[in-house]
């Protein structure tokens, strides 16, 4: 009697407990900014089986109770409530986690504009694709991207549309980075810790940056510091004994916004090559420190100081040729950069800022003799940069946005190398105007014009347009003119190889050169009259873009873009005089002209709400259009290793060096829902490339001279925990593959990192 | 009288049989073999690496193409070797030329081939990379004959030469296989054909 008493108790509790969580479950509904529904949201409690969401982003399913709900979706920022904060809500809004084509980008237009908007082939890379190569440094990081390659040449080098990195602008956070060695722009510089976003844009840009924007732009946009105080640490170890300890401090209040970042790191090298003296990456340490700091003084007023310092140091050991003498090398390299930038928005329809940036690069290279120290050697570089400029973005509606920038320039360089203190300056001017004349068509058209005190004048026009077919289908096309300035080895080098007895001249310097020579007896012959020497054009471009983007389903889509680059008056060096040793005295004289042509795709789909996968393909032709006419009239030879001499065909040119006709990646992404942890697995794929002539004719034009393609394969798992501490660990180049003709690969690398935000630990 | 008739008749039919034979048989035409010439040494001249200035001299390797030998500076030679630089017999009116073409497909002397003898100031075979008979690969280091190039000398005795370089390195290997730190390089190996009968046919 007295337990069914008991029971009649127990029931009506329980009939009230079910009672309640059915009222906490009510008809919630899973949003995203702009209030449309997300279909492939995902509801899970605790760690129990998660629950999918209906096409109006409604939840129809009962949940079990639990303490807390997680709320993710494949493209947006997952968000995790207590229960009781469950129960409270009606619509749960999701933040777009960046997806492809809604990323704004500021360096195709140097005003904000969508990727989706844009009538050019852009590229946007967020900080957790970033995060998922497991890179340090930029070269890292970009060498996963379809249609861009990693070249070791005098520094890691970018590669993009087949062209080299002297004709590819770096920019951070806008302002061009400058300290080139033979042209290349060392992506090793370039610390990761704090990249908010990379913008990759292809094809000739000169129409707004002016030279060097021949191939593209890559602009590094560094984290503006959103929170009110931020302190994290962070650590990372990798093989080869590499630490990298970073810090990101931020501090935000109403007018101030301040972000700091230091980061260290020391490596000791890797050898592929153990059996000779000398290592192929040799140790090294290097610091990056940042400061960005913006004041807001009224609504229409902000100015902000982006300050940048890098300092690095090596050393190694190699061995003097013949004699066998050991030398051992100190190396340093330093980089300061102070950009300020002052923002005056006086009404909706116009922005003024004034911009300076003054940049210094120096290096410092010290070879001696190991036995008893003496010197062997000693070179020194500095090189220093200013510039001001000023735009005016004129909105006249909604379908018209002009800029107008004006700019003066200062260059000065004084090395081992050159003589006394060197010193450029230049003016330039750019217009562009974005027309939207329908919902449909865009179109941006620029021009750009340099003044430079070396070698006169130069006009850069652009025009792009896109055509939106409909919500799913757009085309764009673009053709644009580029060039690249020559730099100061071309235009000043004064160098003498002693031991070989060749002299080197830069074109300014050619004509008092010789005379020089001709003095002290050494000239046997003169080549090339004199008074034509000193005429050094810049190298130019002309180049067409074309692609489309498409949605074939709400969860995939494929951008395509077809490219030709038409470069011509590429520098190089000739011999000037015969010198009675029967050595050459050289100076630089434009003389290639070069096509590179070619098509990348890049496939994204997300399969699941959990499972993202996307593919890229890229395909590249090269070729010098010289060494094809010489083809042609049948004057290039070729001799087998039976010494058999027969004549080149077409058919058998490769193309220029170090180019690969075919490279793609597949990339898998999969959000573990149980552990939480985000996996990343990538195969990145370099198709066989020409490294050396081995047959005598200085072309590619043989399959001995081709290195075979390989693939890499790349791993990383990454967690963020709900206080923001985040884990990684991973592994590149899991198979351990070795290519002894791309020096920049060490092998099979191990990774294992983590960040700790300090700031709200405490909180 | 008989021994007379006889003798006569003899010496008749000889006649007309070797004069037969002179008529009908053509000449043999015996084809030109080329002359090889394997790792003849010429080493150029030690420099100072800082101050250039040659701390050792070394002499030119003179050689005759018509004896196919070494000779001294005193006796007939056609072309002198050191480092990469080729001279010719200027004193004896030596001249060369080069021509772009397949050794054993050159039948002829070319008739743009422009012929030149050594000056004070120039060289016949013009010395730097790509100009004369080699490429300096700066990737790799190395001195290749540049494929297809051949050179056409006139020797002191007024025969045709044309001539093809193989290698620049001890062993004459493969260009792969040179290792620009260690293969002894001044190591010329070179075969060419000599027309003895002055005629410009090869």
């Amino acid at each position: 009697m007295f337990r069914i008493s008991l029971i009649k108790i127990i029931f009506p509790f329980s009939l009230l407990a079910c009672c309640s969580a059915w009222a906490q479950d009510g008809r919630k509904r899973i949003l995203d900014s702009s209030g449309n529904p997300i279909a492939h949201a995902v509801i899970q409690v605790d760690g129990l089986k998660p629950f999918q969401v209906s096409l109006t982003g409604e939840l129809e399913a009962e949940l079990p109770s639990g303490k807390s709900v997680i709320v993710f979706a494949m493209g947006f920022d997952s968000h995790r409530f207590t229960w009781q904060e469950w129960g409270r809500l009606e619509e749960i809004i999701l933040k777009e986690k960046t997806g492809a084509l809604q990323e704004v980008v500021v360096a195709a237009t140097r005003t904000d504009r969508t990727v989706e908007d844009l009538p050019l082939p852009v590229t946007v890379l967020t900080s957790e694709q970033v995060q998922e190569t497991g890179g340090l440094r930029l070269s890292e990081v970009l060498r996963e991207q379809t249609g861009l390659q990693i070249s070791s040449d005098h520094g890691a080098g970018l590669q993009m549309q087949g062209l080299d990195s002297d004709y590819i602008l770096i920019l951070l956070d806008g302002e061009p980075l400058i300290g080139r060695t033979a042209g290349t722009f060392d992506l090793d510089r370039i610390a990761v810790s704090n990249i908010e976003r990379i913008e990759i844009l292809r094809g000739p840009s000169s129409a707004i940056y002016g030279s060097e924007a021949m191939a593209g732009v890559v602009n590094i946009i560094t984290k503006a510091n959103k929170e009110t105080k931020k302190v994290d640490l962070g650590l990372r170890h990798r093989s080869f004994n590499t630490w990298n300890p970073y810090a990101e401090l931020g501090f935000n209040s109403e007018k101030w916004r301040v972000s700091g970042m230091y980061d260290y790191l020391r490596s000791e090298g890797f050898d592929l090559t153990p059996e000779t003296v000398g290592q192929t990456q040799n140790p090294f340490a290097a610091q990056t420190a940042q400061l960005k700091v913006t004041r807001a003084f009224s609504p229409k007023w902000e100015l902000s100081l982006f300050s940048r310092g890098y300092l690095e140091t090596s050393s190694g050991q190699m061995q003097s040729g013949v004699s066998e003498t050991l030398l051992g090398m100190e190396n340093f390299r330093r980089d300061f950069n102070l950009n300020p930038t002052l923002r005056f928005k006086p009404s909706e329809k116009w922005l003024f800022t004034l911009r300076g940036m003054s940049s210094q690069f120096s290096t410092e290279s010290d070879t001696r003799f190991m036995a008893d120290g003496t010197s062997f050697d000693f070179q020194e570089f500095r090189q220093f940069y200013h510039r001001t400029e000023q735009q005016t973005d004129f909105q006249l509606d909604s379908k018209n946005l002009f800029t107008l920038g004006v700019g003066h320039l200062l260059e000065t360089v004084e090395a081992t190398r050159y003589d006394e203190v060197n010193r450029f300056d230049a003016g330039y001017f750019f217009v562009q105007h974005q027309w939207d004349p329908s919902p449909k068509i865009n179109i941006v058209t620029g021009l750009r014009g340099d003044l430079h005190s070396q070698f006169g004048g130069r006009l850069s026009p652009k025009v792009a347009g896109q055509f939106k077919f409909s919500d799913k289908f757009s085309w764009q096309a673009s053709l644009g003119a580029g060039f690249k300035a020559p730099d100061f080895r071309q235009m000043l080098l004064n160098f003498n190889n002693a031991a070989s007895g060749y002299y080197v001249f830069g074109a300014n310097l050619a004509e008092e050169g010789i005379a020089r020579l001709q003095q002290e007896g050494l000239v046997a012959r003169v080549l090339i009259e004199p008074e034509t020497l000193g005429n050094l054009q810049a190298e130019s471009s002309w180049a067409l873009n074309t692609g489309f983007r498409w949605n074939p389903s709400a969860k995939a889509l494929l951008v395509v873009n077809a490219y030709r680059n038409q470069i011509e008056n590429l520098i190089e060096t000739a011999p000037i005089a015969q010198l009675v040793t029967g050595q050459n005295a050289f100076s630089y004289f434009n003389v290639r002209s070069v096509i590179t042509q070619g098509v990348e795709a890049d496939l994204s789909m997300t399969l699941s709400n959990t499972l993202r996968v996307s593919v890229g393909y890229a395909f590249l032709d090269t070729r010098d259009t010289q060494v094809l006419d010489r083809i042609d009239a049948g004057e290039l030879f070729k001799r087998n290793a039976q010494n058999i001499t027969s004549r080149v065909t077409r058919s058998d040119y490769g193309g220029l060096f170090n180019r690969s006709r075919h490279s793609g990646n597949v990339k898998i992404n999969y959000s573990e829902p149980i552990t939480g942890i985000d996996w990343s697995l990538r195969g990145i794929y370099r198709g066989k490339f020409g490294f050396a002539d081995l047959n005598g004719n200085l072309i590619l034009d043989d399959p001995s001279e081709y290195a075979s393609g390989w693939l890499s394969v790349n791993l990383t798992a990454t967690k963020t925990f709900s206080n923001g501490l985040f884990f990684e660990a991973g592994a590149t180049n899991l198979l351990n593959t070795l290519t002894p003709a791309q020096p920049n690969n060490p092998g099979r690398v191990l990774f294992l990192g983590t960040r700790i935000p300090f700031a709200n630990l405490i909180n | 009288m008989k021994t007379t008739v006889y003798s006569v008749l003899f010496f008749l039919l000889s006649f007309t049989l070797l004069s037969c034979g002179n008529d009908d048989t053509p000449e043999p035409v015996i084809p030109l073999e080329a002359t090889l010439i394997q790792d003849l040494a010429a080493p150029n001249d030690v420099i100072d690496r800082t101050t250039g200035q040659v701390t050792q001299a070394r002499p030119f390797i003179f050689f005759s193409l018509e004896t196919q030998s070494i000779v001294t500076e005193a006796q007939d030679w056609d072309i002198a070797f050191k480092g990469t630089t080729i001279r010719v017999n200027s004193a004896k009116n030596v001249t060369a030329a080069l021509a772009n073409g397949i050794f054993e497909e050159l039948k002829e002397v070319p008739a743009s081939a422009q012929f030149a003898t050594d000056t004070p100031t120039t060289f016949a075979i013009p010395t730097g990379s790509g100009a004369g008979w080699y490429n300096y690969n700066s990737a790799t280091f190395t001195v290749t004959p540049i494929p297809g190039r051949i050179l056409l000398f006139k020797t002191s005795k007024g025969n045709y030469v044309k001539m093809e370089i193989m290698s620049y390195y001890k062993g004459n290997p493969p260009v792969a296989q040179i290792n620009p730190m260690t293969t002894p390089s001044a190591h010329y190996t070179f075969r060419y054909i000599l027309q003895p009968n002055g005629s410009q046919k090869f």
